[in-house]
Formats: C-alpha cells, structure tokens, sequence
C-alpha cells in the first residue's frame, strides 16, 4: 500500500481503499432478485446491472462506502419470490418490502443481515414459518410481519432480540404458543392477533405441552 | 523464413506457456499444454488467416483473443510477450490479480480493439501492486476501440498519445490514483461514447471541446479536482444519456454547457461550484428520470418547465441559491417520489397541488423561506415517508390529517411558527421513527396518546410553549430532558421536569379499550379522583363488624354488592378489610402461601374475601411481580379459578383480595358481581402518589391479553387436571401467578391450609404425570 500513502488526497483514500474489493457483489445480488420479479409499476427500471454499483439505483441507498443501508420498496405492486441474495447485503440497515405481492417463504438466509435495524415484509403473500435465525438480528428493532399467510409457531429464538421496540406477527396463520421471554412481555395484544390458532403465552415449567402445531 | 510466418501458431502458443510459467497461479491454466494446440485452450479464440508467401498459400490459424477474466490468475502483465501476438484484437484479463506495470510492448498489439485489464487490484499485502502508469505507447493501438483499465491503483496521468487513439469509443480508468489535467489531446477522440474517469486525483481543466463528434452518452468525471467549465461542447450532445459530474469544482453557468438532451435519464452535478439559473430546456428533457444538482450557486427561480418533464421521479436542486414560488405545476410530476428543494430560499406558500403527487415518498423542503400554512391536501401523498419542513416560516396550526400519512422515518416541522395544539391525530403515526416538533410556539399538552407511537426512536418537542404531563410510555420516560426544554409548564417522571401535582394529573386521557367484553373497565375521571372508586355497601361500627348487619349511614348498597365504583373511598375500604381481620390476626388466617399469608375478612356488608398479604420487599422484582399478579389474575375468568376483585398497596405490605369460595358453593352475593371487575387502590398517604399513578398508568396503559384467547392453554390444562382428579377440589383452587411457568410452580408448591378456602394440593399424594391436553 505505499503508493496510496504517497497519495495527497486523504478523501481519495476514503473512496480507494473500500472500493478494492472489484466484484459488485451488491448489485448483483439485487440484480438476481430483480430478474424473479414481476414489476409492473417499472418501479426497477433504474436497476441497471451494468454500471459499477448499485448506489444511483431508485429505491437503493448507499452509504459513503457505496454499500447498501436501505432498500425501499414499499407498496410498489411488486411479485413474486424474495431470495437468499439479499442475505449478501451486509451493510443492510432497513428492508422495506411492505405492501406488496411477495410470494414463497422468507429466506432463511435474511438472518444473516447482522447491520439491520427494520425488516418490514408486511401486507404481502408470504407463506412458510418465521425463520429462526431471525434471532440472529441483534441490532433489530423493527419486525412487522403481519398480514402475511405464515405459519409455524413464532421462533423462541426472537426473545434473544434485545433491542425489538416492536414486532407484529398479526393476520397470519401462526400456531403454537408466545414466548414470555426477552422483549416479548413488551408487545401488545395486537402484535398477534387474528392468528385464530396461536395459544397465548407459552407454558414452561414442569408440564410440556404439544398443540400439535 | 519469412517475418510474417515465424509467428506461427505455435511461437504464440509458446509466449503464452512462458508468461504461464511466470504466474503464480499455473494451475488454473491446466489446459495450457505443449502437447495441445493454443487455440483449444482456455480462454483463448483462434481464427483462420490466409497468409501468402511466395506463390503459397497458407491457411494458418492464428489467436485473435485472449479472454481470462475472473479467473484469479496472480502473477505480472509484462512477462507476456506481446510482440508474439500480432493478431491479437481482444484482450480480457478483468477481475484477476496481475499487478506489476503495463509494459510499453504492448504497443505491438496493433490489431487491438479490445483491451479490459479492470479490477486487478490487489486487497491487501506487501506486494506491490500498483499496475504503474499508463504508458505512451498505448497511443500505438490505433485500433483500440475499448480501453477499461478501472478499479486497479493506476499511478501517474494519463498521456497525450491517447489523443492518437481516434477510434476509441469507451474509455474507463474510474477508481484509480491517475492525477495531472486531461490532455488537450483528449479533443481528438471524436467518436468517444462512454468516458469514465471517476474516482481518481485529475485535476485542472477539460478541453472545451470534449466529444465534439456528439457521439457521447455516457460521461462520468466524479468525485475528482476538476475546475474550470464543464465543455460547452456538452451543449449540443444530444445522445447523451448519462452525466454525473458530482464531486468536483466546476464552475461557470450551467446552461453554457448543457442545452437541450432529449435522451438525457440521469445527471447528477452535485458538489461544485456552478452558477446560473435554471433553463427552461430542461423541460425538453423529456427522458430524464433523475435530475440532481445540489451544493451550488444555482440562482434564480425554479423554471415551470422543469414539470413538463413525464419521467422526472428524482428532483434534488437542494443547498443552492434559488428564489421565488414552488411552482403549482409540479402537480403534473406524477412519479415523482423524492422532491428535494432544501436549503435555498424559495418563497411562498406549500402548494396545495403538492396532494396530487401521489407517488412522492420524501418531501424535503426544509430551510427555506415558505411562509403560509401546510396544505391539508398532503395528506394523500399516501406513500409519504419522510417529510421534513423545517426552518421556514410556516405558521397555522399543524394540520390533523398529518396523522392520515404513513410515515415511517421522519416528521419534521422544527423551526417555525406553529401556533396552537399539538394535534392528538399524530398518534396514529405507529410507525414513525423520529417527530420534531421544537422551536415552534405549540401550546397546550403533548397529547398522551403519544404513548401509541410505538415506533419512536427520538421525538423533540423542545421550545414551544408546552405544559401539562409528559405522556406514559418507555420512550418519553427515558427521554433526555433536552427533548423537553424550554417549554411553559412540562412535568412528569422525565429526569429534569418536575414531577407533576396531583391537581393537574388526569386520567381522563387515558382511554383503554378492552377486547374482553366480559370485562368491563369503568373508571371515573375527575380532577380529584386518583383511583377507581368502590362503595362502601354497609359500614358497621367496628364492635359490630362481624355480624351481618345492612343498614349503613354512611355508604350506599347498589347491586347488592361492596364492589362498585360510584362512590370511592379507598382509606375506607381499607379499614373496612383491616378491621374485619382485626389488623391480620392470626385467627382469620387460613393459609399460607408462596408469597404471603391469606386470611379471611367478611365486611360489615356481609362479603367475605379472601385477603392475600404480601409482606412488602423492598425490591424491584417483588413489586414487579406483585403487578404482574395482579394483571394476570384480573384476566381470568374462569370457574375453576377464584377471581380477583382488588389489591391494595401500603408502605409495608401490598394484599390482595379475592372471593372467597366455600366448599362446594359460591356466594350468591358474588355471583352477581362476576360480570364486573374492578381495580381498586386504597393507600396510606406514604406511598408517594406518583407511585400509584405509575402502577395503575403501566396497569391501563398496558394492552391486556385476551384471555379466552390466551389463557386457554392454561385454563384447559386446569380443567383437565380437575377432571382427571389430579387437583383435588376443583373450586378451591388458588391460582396466583405473573406467568404460566410460575402458576404451575406454584400449584405444586402450595401447602395446605384452611379447608374453607384454599384448596389443598399435595403433590406427594399422586402420582405425577405429564399432561397433553
């Protein structure tokens, strides 16, 4: 690295040294996710995978370091499959997704996002259970799921999320029983509403329970 | 043999094995054999060419591409002997990790049309791994039609001979350490369509007459020094379609060197010293989806013209020197959604016909001189996020129908001259993470359904003329007191204020709806009423309170029961309980539990209660816990599990007082009062009044969980257990617990006592067994 120390600029530096890594690992993830999606709006017209980064995209916004913090795609009549790839924007701070036609299950790999302050995956038409590895998004504080067709019991692996001021899990198809642990006395009853099957609070202690669900 | 023919398909095939051999990486080359002819290798393209010597003729086939991008190759550029490879034409080594110099031989590949030697750069480490200067002699590829050297720590500037260079077309050197001035030179290459040199340490001035073929499309010089005027040859390009000049020091008016570009999607000439005002023509523009000129000295007002534009969904003129009306006009913008006019001095009012810009999700018109009120009508912007007006003079009150909106990031009016009320409707922004309302002149109270705004991360409420109670919720409770300064008379429990008086402190504002519609909350709201009342039914002289006695003089019966709220008067009921167990008595104790003692108190109106006193601890976790008791028990309804009806909290003990079940019957007397629950608080004075606000604030304030909803697993576990005999008298049952783990702890636990009321529960007498229900 002598050379960029000769360098006058100290900005240029700033830009040089994070810009070193060549492959445009960001941009095209989202490129990947674009090209399963069906956009009748043209809301992803600006995603052109051919220029060096995805940071003058519509919707995307990067912080100084060119990587992506937020992806803002609310209720923008979008369909179709949401996918691994977004688990490869590290920086990721919010995931707007809400009020749209987002279909399939949540990705796994969305648990990966270790920056990510909101996912909002709200009023779509996603099926499947909350992943557990949710519980690996230690910076979250916003999870609004709700309006969804998801199932399975909601993970116990969400208590770990200490900073969770809010989590709505409302108008699914959720089972099982609510955890009492971590954040989760916090919530209001409305975070869990009309999940006609879900049990209320969970039972620990000495008599296990099986709901079947 | 002849010059031409010594550079036969195998001389080339052996300069490749050779620079192979210098690689570190050889093994990704494994195609690359003596044994096998080049042009079956990896990455690597032949074609056939007629060569004539003599009166022969040869078909010899010669490699014309060389194509090994992303392969991770690591070794140097200059061990390939170019001058083996006459007939090269392409040239991909993209996304390895050769580092070295570009050497000056590589002006031998004259046939070159296609040289990509991007993204080579090296991460880390102690190589060196710059890839040099860009020699002179690159002015020798004649043919170069496409030049990427981007992304690899090229030193140096960039020399005149590319001048020479008059058939490139693309040209892209972006992320480098490439310094000095362009080369007037630069000029020639007239049939430039894409030039790209962001991201680098140019400087000085570009020759005015840059792309003067009018072929360019694509030109990028970001974040560099450049100075002086952007090429007024730029005015009559009309195929461009891309421009980002952001980040340097241009100067000079704009419209010398842009006109009318009716291809033009993007420019961005953010972060420079440019003059001028907006031209007209722009509205010509009718591709143009995004137009960013922030951070100038762009004056004048903002052109009407500038709404013509169909496509336009970015508009960002922010920090420059603008003046006069927001055009009405811009109504028509209608896939506008980020509109930023910030830091200017536009004039004015806010014009209604911003509600028609229905796609708008940010709205920045902060730090301006907009005067006038905010239009109702920006309440169907319904994808509205951001909006931030602050630091302008607005005045009026803040519109209600701001609360229609779907904010999520931020609501800010800081900073102006908002009169009246902080409107109540803002509450139903559930999702909004940051409200700044300071520096205005509000007045009245924060309204207490600001507890709802679950979402807020920061909400600023500091210079205004605010009195009255901060609300009751986490976030305002640990709010620093700068959210609050400078108000008129704020109290409550933020660290700072002062706490608030009992005259001034209404519950009237709390209005809790409760889904069970079993349960009914009254709570009556008066200014000196601090608890839920409870009537008194008989009060008998003390000597007399054991006996059934129904006239009273100074307390009402209504509906038969002591229960009921119309007329409070807690120290009363208290000694209405003390005293019927003669100040906790041992002889009208009948049992002991996990947390306290039980005793029996019948009042002088006949009702006989269950007393639970918990011995005060002076912990966090024990009040905590006495709480939560009391909120779960309150949910259950159930006729297995004997209700609740009250607590009270003394400086020394708390207690709890439930029905008290006989075997085998209910009090008809109770009976009637099952459809009514009600929280009663009857306290010594010691207890700071603040305290009781607090428990029954967190107690109302806090969203119940619907038992038939949410208890059902624990009341069927219970009936299940009645049934199958695994609890023994099923009415008796005394269930006292915050949570299910506890409830069940505590079942087991529970000693035995009097037989008229708990139930005796030993565990050591069954058989213990699982339960599935």
């Amino acid at each position: 690295m002598a050379p960029l120390v000769l360098l006058p600029s100290l900005y240029l530096l700033l830009l040089a040294a994070p810009l070193a890594i060549s492959t445009n690992s960001e941009g095209e993830a989202l490129h990947a996710l674009r090209t399963r999606l069906s956009d009748p709006r043209g809301v992803l017209q600006s995603w052109d995978p051919t220029l060096v980064n995805p940071c003058t995209w519509f919707h995307v916004t990067c912080d100084d370091h060119n990587h992506v913090i937020r992806l803002d795609l609310g209720n923008s009549n979008i369909s179709g499959p949401l996918g691994p790839e977004l688990s490869q924007l590290q920086h990721l701070q919010y995931l707007e997704l809400y009020k749209n036609n987002f279909e399939g299950k949540i990705p796994e790999e969305l648990g990966n996002l270790k920056n990510l302050i909101s996912i909002d995956l709200y009023e779509n038409r996603l099926h499947g259970s909350i992943p557990k590895s949710f519980g690996k998004m230690k910076t979250l504080r916003f999870m609004r799921l709700n309006n969804n067709k998801l199932t399975g019991s909601i993970p116990r692996e969400l208590a770990k999320l200490s900073n969770l001021k809010v989590l709505d899990v409302s108008n699914n198809d959720l089972c099982g029983t609510i955890p009492v642990d971590g954040p989760f006395p916090t919530f209001p009853f409305q975070s869990y509403e009309n999940n006609s099957r879900l049990n209320g609070p969970e039972l620990q202690g000495l008599v296990p329970y099986d709901f079947g669900c | 043999m002849a010059t031409a023919s010594s550079k036969n398909i195998e001389f080339q095939g052996r300069a490749l094995l050779q620079w192979k051999a210098t690689l570190q990486t050889q093994h990704l080359l494994n195609t690359w054999t003596f044994q096998t002819s080049p042009c079956n290798w990896t990455g690597v393209t032949c074609r056939g060419s007629l060569l004539s010597h003599r009166d022969h003729h040869h078909f010899m086939p010669t490699i014309t591409r060389i194509q090994l991008s992303q392969m991770g190759l690591e070794g140097k550029l200059e061990t390939l002997n170019f001058s083996a490879l006459p007939s090269l034409r392409v040239l991909n080594l993209t996304a390895n990790n050769l580092h070295g110099s570009i050497p000056a031989a590589i002006s031998s590949l004259s046939k070159l049309i296609y040289l990509d030697l991007s993204d080579n750069n090296q991460i880390s480490g102690s190589i060196p791994s710059s890839l040099g200067p860009i020699p002179t002699e690159i002015g020798n590829l004649l043919n170069l039609r496409d030049f990427d050297i981007s992304n690899n720590q090229i030193i140096g500037s960039i020399p005149k001979a590319i001048g020479n260079l008059t058939k490139l077309e693309i040209f892209s050197a972006i992320i480098n350490n490439i310094n000095g001035p362009l080369p007037n030179e630069m000029a020639n290459l007239t049939n430039l369509i894409k030039l790209q040199l962001g991201n680098n340490n140019l400087s000085g001035n570009i020759p005015q007459d840059l792309a003067k073929g009018g072929l360019l499309q694509n030109l990028s010089l970001i974040y560099n020094n450049f100075e002086g005027h952007i090429p007024v040859s730029l005015k009559n390009s009309t195929n461009l379609i891309r421009v980002r000049l952001e980040g340097n020091q241009f100067t000079g008016d704009i419209s010398e060197s842009f006109g009318i570009h009716p291809l033009l999607d993007y420019i961005d000439l953010s972060f420079n010293r440019l003059s001028g005002t907006l031209s007209q023509s722009w509205g010509a523009c009718l591709n143009l989806t995004s137009f960013k000129i922030s951070g100038n000295m762009i004056t004048g007002e903002i052109p009407v013209e500038i709404s013509q534009m169909p496509k336009l969904q970015l508009l960002d003129i922010s920090s420059n020197k603008l003046v006069g009306n927001i055009p009405r006009e811009f109504r028509r913008l209608s896939y506008l959604f980020h509109l930023n006019m910030s830091n200017n001095q536009l004039s004015g009012t806010i014009p209604p016909e911003f509600g028609d810009l229905s796609s708008l999700k940010i709205l920045d018109l902060s730090r301006n001189k907009l005067s006038g009120k905010i239009p109702i009508q920006i309440e169907n912007c319904f994808e509205l996020d951001l909006l931030s007006l602050s630091n302008n003079d607005l005045s009026g009150a803040i519109p209600f129908q701001l609360g229609n909106l779907k904010l999520h990031r931020v609501l800010d009016l800081s900073d102006n001259l908002f009169t009246g009320e902080v409107p109540t409707q803002l509450s139903k922004l559930t999702e909004l993470q940051m409200l700044n309302l300071s520096h205005n002149e509000l007045v009245g109270r924060i309204p207490s359904s600001f507890q709802l705004m679950r979402s807020l991360t920061s909400i600023d409420l500091s210079y205004n003329f605010l009195d009255g109670p901060v609300p009751q919720s986490k976030i305002f409770r640990r709010a620093p007191i700068e959210w609050f300064i400078h108000n008129k008379g704020l109290c409550g429990e933020v660290q700072g204020l002062p706490p608030c008086a009992p005259s001034s402190w209404e519950s009237r504002d709390k209005k809790i709806t409760h889904r069970n519609k079993v349960i009914i909350w009254v709570i009556i709201p008066t200014a000196s009423i601090l608890f839920l009342l409870f009537l008194i039914a008989a009060i008998i002289l003390p000597y007399c309170k054991r006996k059934k006695h129904t006239a009273t003089e100074t307390a009402e019966v209504v509906n038969g029961g002591i229960f009921t709220i119309w007329n409070f008067n807690g120290k009363e009921a208290y000694k209405e309980i003390i005293e019927a167990t003669e100040n906790f008595d041992d002889k009208y104790r009948i049992g002991v539990g996990g947390y306290g003692t039980v005793y029996v108190a019948t009042v002088s109106s006949g009702e006989t209660f269950a007393i639970k006193k918990i011995h005060k601890i002076e912990d966090q976790a024990s009040e905590q816990a006495f709480r939560n008791e009391i909120q779960a028990l309150t949910q259950i309804r159930h006729r297995n599990i004997v209700k609740l009806y009250g607590f009270c909290s003394t400086n020394e003990f708390n207690f709890l007082a439930y029905e008290y079940m006989e075997r085998g019957s209910v009090g008809a007397i109770l009976r009637t009062q099952r459809e009514l629950l009600f929280l009663l608080s009857c306290c010594i004075s010691h207890l700071p009044l603040g305290d009781i606000g607090t428990l029954l604030a967190d107690f109302f304030s806090q969203d119940s969980l619907n038992v038939d909803g949410y208890y059902n697993s624990l009341l069927s576990f219970i009936d299940q257990a009645v049934e199958e005999g695994f609890i023994p008298s099923a009415r008796h049952i005394f269930v006292s617990a915050s949570n299910a783990k506890e409830l069940v702890k505590k079942l087991e636990e529970y000693s035995p006592c009097h037989e008229g009321v708990a139930s005796i529960f030993e565990l050591g007498s069954h058989e213990k067994r699982t339960w599935t229900p």
